[in-house]
C-alpha cells in the first residue's frame, strides 16, 4: 500500500501558558511506494516517532493529511486503518500466553477460534516462535518477545507495518540478527513497512528508503548509499557513517580548496568563499608526498584495516579519523603524516547555511 | 602456629564440600583430626552467628505479649469446660464449649452462633465483591475523565475519613421512621428518605430498622431453619458496607490504574479491542494483584465486622442480636461472663477466616498475574 503524507504537522501545546507550542513534525511531505521498507532516521526529539504514531492513528495531526493509496485516513480511527504496530517495549500483554497475545487482534475481529488459531500459528512460524506458543511473555528473552510483537502486528495481515525503535531493547548481537530478520519478514510478506530508529547503521543496513529527519523537518530522502555518498547538508553528512565524517574549516581560493595553508584539492568551478569541508574517514590515501598534513596522535589497528587518529588545527572535532588499508606501511615514529584525498569522499558545505555546495 | 590452625580448617572444609567421592573424603578426614577450634573461639563464633536475635528482640517481645500469648491462651481456654474467668476454675477439659456454641445451646439467652455466622457471611460475601466491582467501575471512569479529576477524587475519598458510628447514624436517618406507634398508625410519622422514595413509587413504606411493613404490620423476615434472614436490615447493612468500603477501594484501584503502562492501551486500540474488551481482558488482569488484595483484606475485615452494625442497629445489634456478627457474638458472651463460649467463638472465627483466606490465596494464584 502506497502511503502519501501531505504537509503533515504536529504541534504539542506547551506545558506552561507562557511558553510557545512545541512543533514535533513540521510541514512534512513524503511519498512511500508500496512494498518498501522505509526507515525514519534522526536523533531523539526529531519527530520520527510522532510521525509513526500519526501514521498509526494513535496521534492525530495538527495539520496536513495522510493517504493510504487513495484513501484519506487522517481522521480514521487507529483500529480501522489496517495497520500493525510494534512498540518499542513490545507492549505484550503479560497475563496472556504468546498464542493469546498473537490471537488478540483476531478475536477482536470476532474471527472463529479455529481460524484464528491457524492464522496465529502461521504468523508465529513466520517469525519462528511456533514452539513458544504456550509461554507467557515474562518467560521469553528480549529477542523472542520482539518476535511475538511482530507476529501480533502481522497476524491481521495489515496493509502497513509500523515499528517503533524495533531493535533498541536488544543486545548488540541480537540486534544484528533481528534486523536481518525484519528484512526477511518484510520481503516475504511484501507489506509496506515503516520503522523508526536513531541508529544510522541499523537504518542503512536494512532500508530500501531512508528518511533523515532533524527537528521535525525532513533533511533528505533516498536510498541509504545514495544519501551517504551524496548528503544534502552538513547534518546528514555528519549523522551518517561510523566513524563519523571529519569536518574542517576551509576556503576556496583561485579554484583551489585550502585547509589551513595547504591546497588539498582542485575545485576550479567554485567561486572564492569560506567553506566547511567534510572528508569521510575512507577518503584519505597515505602518500609520503601527500598534499594534506595531519599531526599523528595514535593508530588503532582493527585487523581488516587501521584507523589513523590524528589532530589538525582547522578540524572542528577534537580528532581526525582516517581509515586506511592494513597493508599500507606507515613510518614507525612519524610525528606527521601526509595524505592525498579521494575527491568523491570530500564534500563542501556553505559555512553559514551548512548546505552542500559541492 | 595459631595462625596456621585458624587457616587450615577453613580450606579443608571447602574441600570436603567440593569432593563427593568417598575415597577423597577419607584422606581429608585424616587431616581434619589435627586442627579443631579452641572452645573459646567456637563459643564466640556461635554467639556472633546468633546476634541477629538481639535486633528482633523488641518486636518479638511485643508480639509475644500482644499476639502469640492471646492466641495460645484463647486456644487453651476454649477447651476448659465451664470455665470461670473470675476464679480461674474449670470443670475438666473437653470440646463442650464448641458443641454448645455450634448447637446454640448456651443456656444464657445470648446471641445465636449460627445467626451471627449467617449474618457475617451474607454481609461479607455480598458487600465486599459488590463494592470492589463498583469501585473498579468508578476508578476506570475516574481515570478516563480529565477535567476536575482531582476534585472528584477528593469527594470520592471523603467517606473514608468519616467515623463509622457517625455514618451509621446518617444511614439510620435514611431508613428510619420517626414517631410513636400511634403516629405511625395515623400515618403522621416522619419517614426517612428511602421510605419517601417508596411512597413516591407507590410502594408500602417499610420500617427498615425493625423489619416490619409500616401499614400491613407484616413481619418482613424470612426464616431458614433456626436462622432468621431479616432482609430489610441486610439491605441497610449491605448498602452501608458497600458505600463505606468504596473510597479505599477506589483509591487503591485508581492508583493501580495509574501504574498501568499506557502502551498496553495503545496496543489494544491498534488491535481493535472494544471498551469492554479493554476493561475485562486488559485492565482487570493487569491490576488483578490489587483486586485480589482488596478482596482478601475486604473479606477478612468483613468477617470481623462489628462497629458498623452497632452504629446502625445499636449495641444489641438489632433485636436480640438478630443482626449480630461473629465479633458481636464474642462480645456478647464476654459481657455475659461466659468466657468459655467467647473463647470457643473466637477460635471458630479464627479458623473460618483462615480457611476462607487459604481458599482466596489458592484461587488468586490461578487468576492473578503478578
Amino acid at each position: 500500500m502506497k502511503i502519501t503524507i501531505n504537509h503533515l504537522t504536529k504541534a504539542f501545546p506547551s506545558r506552561n501558558k507562557k511558553g510557545s507550542e512545541v512543533i514535533a513534525v513540521n510541514d512534512m511531505n513524503l511519498e512511500i511506494p508500496s512494498g518498501k521498507l522505509v526507515g525514519l532516521l534522526g536523533p531523539s526529539g526529531c519527530g520520527k516517532s510522532t510521525t509513526l504514531f500519526m501514521l498509526s492513528g494513535l496521534e492525530s495531526p495538527t495539520r496536513g493529511n495522510i493517504l493510504f493509496d487513495d484513501q484519506d485516513v487522517t481522521t480514521l480511527a487507529a483500529e480501522r486503518r489496517g495497520i500493525g504496530l510494534v512498540f518499542q517495549n513490545y507492549a505484550l500483554y503479560p497475563h496472556m500466553t504468546v498464542e493469546q497475545n498473537i490471537m488478540f487482534p483476531l478475536t477482536n475481529m470476532r474471527m472463529p477460534k479455529d481460524e484464528a488459531k491457524a492464522r496465529a500459528l502461521d504468523a508465529a512460524k513466520l517469525v519462528q516462535i511456533e514452539d513458544l506458543m504456550a509461554r507467557k511473555p515474562s518467560e521469553l528473552s528480549g529477542g523472542q518477545q520482539q518476535r511475538v510483537a511482530i507476529a501480533r502486528a502481522l497476524v491481521k495481515m495489515p496493509n502497513v507495518l509500523l515499528l517503533d525503535e524495533p531493535l533498541s531493547n536488544l543486545d548488540a548481537r541480537l540486534r544484528l540478527q533481528t534486523r536481518e530478520e525484519i528484512k526477511r519478514i518484510q520481503r516475504e510478506t511484501g507489506i509496506t513497512t515503516v520503522f523508526v530508529t536513531h541508529d544510522q547503521e541499523e537504518a542503512m543496513s536494512i532500508c530500501d528508503i531512508m528518511v533523515v529527519m532533524k527537528l521535525g523537518v525532513i533533511q533528505q530522502v533516498g536510498d541509504p548509499q545514495g544519501i551517504y555518498d551524496d548528503p544534502s547538508n552538513l547534518f546528514v553528512a555528519n549523522f551518517l557513517g561510523t566513524p563519523p565524517i571529519n569536518i574542517f574549516k576551509g576556503r576556496i581560493s583561485n579554484g583551489q580548496l585550502y585547509i589551513g595553508s595547504e591546497a588539498v584539492l582542485e575545485r576550479p568551478d567554485l567561486a572564492d568563499q569560506e567553506v566547511l569541508v567534510g572528508i569521510r574517514p575512507e577518503g584519505f590515501i597515505y602518500d609520503e608526498n601527500g598534499k594534506f598534513t595531519l599531526d599523528l596522535d595514535h593508530i588503532e589497528v582493527m585487523g581488516r584495516d587501521k584507523t589513523v587518529v590524528s589532530t589538525h588545527a582547522e578540524s572542528t572535532k577534537p580528532t581526525v579519523r582516517s581509515i586506511i588499508d592494513s597493508d599500507v606501511k606507515l613510518p614507525a615514529d612519524a610525528k606527521q603524516l601526509t595524505f592525498n584525498l579521494k575527491p568523491n569522499k570530500v564534500h563542501l558545505f556553505n559555512a553559514e547555511t551548512e548546505e552542500r555546495i559541492y | 602456629m595459631t595462625k596456621d590452625k585458624n587457616n587450615l580448617p577453613k580450606t579443608e572444609q571447602v574441600d570436603v564440600q567440593q569432593t563427593s567421592t568417598p575415597a577423597e573424603v577419607v584422606t581429608v578426614g585424616e587431616s581434619l583430626e589435627v586442627p579443631t577450634l579452641p572452645t573459646k573461639e567456637r563459643v564466640s563464633r556461635f554467639l556472633r552467628s546468633q546476634q541477629g536475635w538481639l535486633f528482633v528482640l523488641p518486636a518479638l517481645l511485643l508480639m509475644c505479649v500482644f499476639t502469640f500469648y492471646p492466641i495460645v491462651s484463647a486456644f487453651v481456654n476454649s477447651f476448659k469446660q465451664e470455665y470461670d474467668g473470675l476464679t480461674d476454675t474449670f470443670n475438666g477439659w473437653g470440646v463442650d464449649n464448641f458443641v454448645r456454641v455450634l448447637k446454640g445451646d448456651t443456656g444464657t439467652g445470648g446471641a445465636s452462633f449460627l445467626q451471627c455466622l449467617t449474618n457475617t457471611m451474607v454481609l461479607t460475601f455480598v458487600s465486599v465483591p459488590l463494592s470492589t466491582f463498583i469501585a473498579l467501575f468508578i476508578a476506570v471512569a475516574l481515570k478516563s475523565i480529565k477535567p476536575l479529576q482531582k476534585a472528584y477524587q477528593t469527594v470520592l475519598f471523603l467517606p473514608y475519613l468519616t467515623n463509622s458510628l457517625a455514618m451509621g447514624a446518617v444511614f439510620l436517618t435514611f431508613f428510619q421512621v420517626i414517631g410513636t406507634q400511634r403516629q405511625i398508625n395515623a400515618g403522621t410519622a416522619q419517614l426517612g428518605m428511602v421510605n419517601d422514595l417508596l411512597v413516591w413509587l407507590g410502594i408500602e413504606p417499610i420500617n427498615w430498622i425493625k423489619g416490619i411493613g409500616l401499614e400491613s404490620k407484616k413481619d418482613l423476615v424470612w426464616h431458614l431453619g433456626s436462622v432468621d434472614i431479616p432482609w430489610t436490615k441486610y439491605v441497610i447493612m449491605i448498602i452501608y458496607e458497600v458505600w463505606s468500603g468504596l473510597p479505599f477501594k477506589i483509591l487503591i484501584l485508581f492508583s493501580a490504574l495509574q501504574s498501568v503502562n499506557k502502551q498496553y492501551y495503545d496496543a489494544a486500540r491498534i488491535d481493535g479491542a472494544s471498551r469492554s474488551t479493554i476493561l475485562w481482558k486488559i485492565t482487570t488482569p493487569l491490576i488483578s494483584p490489587m483486586i485480589s488484595y482488596l478482596l482478601i483484606t475486604g473479606i477478612m475485615g468483613g468477617m470481623k465486622q462489628y462497629s458498623a452494625v452497632v452504629g446502625v442497629f445499636g449495641p444489641q445489634m438489632g433485636t436480640n442480636y438478630d443482626m449480630g456478627t461473629m465479633v458481636g457474638y464474642i462480645y456478647n458472651y464476654l459481657e455475659l461472663g461466659q468466657t468459655g463460649y467467647a473463647y470457643a467463638g473466637s477460635l471458630l472465627l479464627f479458623i473460618i477466616i483462615m480457611i476462607i483466606t487459604l481458599i482466596n490465596l489458592r484461587v488468586s494464584k490461578k487468576r492473578v498475574t503478578y
